[in-house]
């Protein structure tokens, strides 16, 4: 199929870590309340977050997180390659349970979405990746 | 780290790091245990080998195909028969097992002739059944038998047979996990591309990692075809060899177990470009989203829409009926490997009961995190436990009902905890919303029944009361119930005693007929 681009196992291995600690930590309790309830949501019905390796974690994050913040402030998605068709179901999804019970999300600012999305996004991030004590995480092959 | 230490384990300290309670403020960054290790030695395990992860879980749930075993006639009798993986072939690959009975002289003398000999008598004793898999195990992998030239030999010398070599020895990995892995990759690796499959639909998936336990895959390919999806294939349960050569045609991977299949997902990602979506079968909500989302990679959400309303409206307020009565209920969730993480949050959300522990015999820390993940605080997590430790925490939890495998399940049954097959059911499907009905209303029998308070009685010596052995629903699980409840004229499961069988029974012509897209649709 189109758009796949095959990448040599040694080089998605060695992935750099974005986040020495809880990206979390710092903001004030009504962020972090937000950002709690999103992510209690996506560890509970969701498994995108948890492909094996931690190269795909990465991409599998950035691919439904980034295109969930880009359906909540009503932007058009662009789904190039199957695989992206894949992020936007997962992120189809995601949208709508937040809308539902993230009803605070109807009153913010496409700005103020974005950034809570980001912050979503590197606490994914930090559970999933970057602090993950999965040992297996970096293991070359899958 | 929040490690729990049995007391029965100190000896054994390094178990200490298998063990995790999720305490208040945890998340996975500072609770999960080791796993998918080597098991340590003095800790007997519960776990299966190499061998029978890819035999027994993967290979044999193939239907049309000669399951031999190049061993001793132990290794494919243990495999044989304990795991209800149905097929629509009249059960061919659950009846009928085979091994090649290696004696001492064919580990001094070498048993490749022997193989041979018994691959022949296999095909002419079946003459119907011209595909084969033949399983390494430990000790004709130590001898050295080369299985795949005897394999090469046989296909030169009957063009009809096609057979695929799996050479997963028993030693091959920490526990049948290994196995799962390695017949994965193997059979990517030989068989996928193999044949051109005809394809009958706009939408045509591969149903990767479902096993047809009592019917589940008929279940889900039955809503798959409801959408006009084609079903190239299943990964493997009432899969067809021939239509798992076909893989590599399919437009998506709809991947149910990541545990025991994820790796050929993958490498399809890989080698071929097709995506992986990850679903849950289990579940109103689980299974409602993975349908639509199916739906929405092909543009055909609406279909999922109408199937979601349709059962829903048939079997919720059945499911309702048991929630009610099994709210806080106790549950230790002891499958091997997926199953902790597909049922953890969906038994609490849909039927009210409480998840007090999960474990994984073969899972690694990935299965862990999504399991921990989705249990509440207090949770005990136990990777690869042993019979004593098993036995400490059904004490110390006191659980209402257990979930788990037919080894441990005994051991509960003794220790009077009643306990559900979470591998081969109980009294499935369990997949569908019609399975999550059963499942309920198998939790509820094992729950309630009165046998189980018998079952502590000693008749020979007990004081008894001859007059209270019988007892009504009403006063056993509706006793504590609003009178509301108690008044409802709705009742638990009024299904079929075996679903499967209507769904055998459809033909082509009781499924919606949807045009195909022209090549200029297909193109946008």
């Amino acid at each position: 199929m189109a758009g796949f681009k095959k990448e040599k196992p040694a080089a998605r291995a060695n992935y750099p870590k974005l986040h020495a600690s809880d990206p979390l930590a710092g903001f004030d309790a009504a962020t972090r309340e937000k950002v709690s309830l999103m992510e209690d949501y996506i560890m509970k019905n969701c498994l995108w977050q948890f492909n094996s390796r931690g190269w795909d974690r990465r991409k599998q994050n950035e691919g439904i997180l980034g295109k969930t913040a880009q359906l909540l402030v009503g932007e058009d998605v662009q789904n190039e390659t199957p695989l992206d068709k894949c992020y936007w179901v997962d992120a189809v999804l995601l949208s709508r349970a937040f809308r539902e019970r993230c009803a605070w999300l109807a009153g913010m600012g496409k700005d103020e979405v974005q950034a809570l999305m980001k912050i979503l996004h590197a606490r994914i991030d930090w559970l999933t990746i970057d602090g993950s004590l999965n040992e297996e995480l970096t293991v070359q092959n899958y | 780290m929040p490690y729990h230490e049995f007391d029965c384990s100190k000896v054994i300290p390094e178990r200490k790091q298998h063990a995790v309670v999720k305490g208040e403020g945890e998340d996975l960054t500072s609770c999960l245990p080791k796993g998918y290790l080597n098991t340590i030695p003095g800790s007997i395990s519960e776990r299966g080998c190499a061998y029978c992860g890819a035999k027994h879980v993967i290979g044999t749930p193939m239907k049309d195909v000669i399951h031999i075993s190049h061993g001793p006639v132990g290794c494919t009798y243990d495999t044989w028969q304990t795991k209800r993986y149905i097929s629509d072939n009249n059960n061919f690959q659950l009846k009928y097992t085979f091994a090649t009975d290696v004696k001492e002289k064919h580990i001094v003398f070498g048993a490749e002739s022997l193989l041979k000999q018994n691959i022949h008598e296999a095909f002419d004793a079946f003459p119907e059944i011209k595909r084969m898999t033949i399983y390494q195990t430990c000790a004709t992998a130590l001898i050295g038998d080369d299985i795949n030239a005897i394999a090469d030999e046989v296909m030169a010398e009957r063009p009809d047979v096609d057979i695929f070599v799996c050479n997963s020895p028993g030693f091959a990995g920490p526990s049948q996990s290994g196995g799962h892995h390695k017949i994965n990759i193997a059979w990517l690796n030989q068989k996928v591309g193999t044949v051109e499959p005809e394809i009958t639909s706009d939408y045509v998936i591969n149903y990767v990692g479902e096993y047809n336990i009592q019917g589940d895959q008929e279940v889900m390919v039955d809503f798959f075809r409801r959408m006009g999806i084609q079903v190239l294939s299943t990964f493997t349960g009432n899969g067809s060899y021939d239509e798992l050569r076909g893989m590599h045609r399919a437009h998506l991977n709809v991947l149910e177990c990541a545990r025991s299949a994820e790796y050929i997902c993958d490498e399809l990602r890989v080698r071929y470009g097709i995506p992986r979506l990850d679903i849950d079968g289990f579940g109103f909500k689980a299974l409602g989203d993975s349908l639509l989302k199916v739906g929405l990679f092909f543009g055909i959400e609406d279909r999922a829409e109408a199937i979601i309303a349709e059962e829903t409206a048939r079997w919720k307020p059945e499911l309702d009926w048991y929630a009610a009565r099994l709210k806080g209920k106790r549950v230790c969730l002891w499958p091997g490997g997926s199953k902790l993480w597909h049922w953890a949050n969906a038994i609490q959300e849909e039927m009210g009961v409480q998840v007090v522990s999960v474990y994984t015999k073969f899972g690694h820390q990935g299965d862990m995190e999504k399991g921990i993940a989705r249990a509440g605080v207090g949770t005990l997590a136990i990777d690869d436990p042993n019979e004593l430790e098993n036995q400490e925490a059904l004490l110390k939890l006191k659980p209402d009902v257990i979930f788990t495998g037919k080894r441990p399940g005994e051991v509960a049954k003794k220790m009077r905890v009643p306990y559900l097959n979470a591998h081969a059911y109980h009294n499935g499907p369990y997949k569908g919303f019609e399975g999550w009905v059963r499942f309920a209303r198998d939790i509820y029998n094992a729950v309630y029944s009165p046998m189980h308070q018998l079952s502590g009685v000693d008749i020979s010596k007990d004081d008894y009361a001859t007059d209270k052995g019988f007892v009504t629903r009403r006063m056993l699980s509706d006793a504590s119930l609003p009178e509301a409840e108690r008044a409802s004229p709705l009742t638990g499961y009024t299904g079929a005693f075996d679903p499967i069988a209507a769904l055998r029974a459809k033909t082509d012509a009781d499924y919606p007929q949807f045009e195909r897209k022209t090549s200029s649709q297909a193109a946008e």
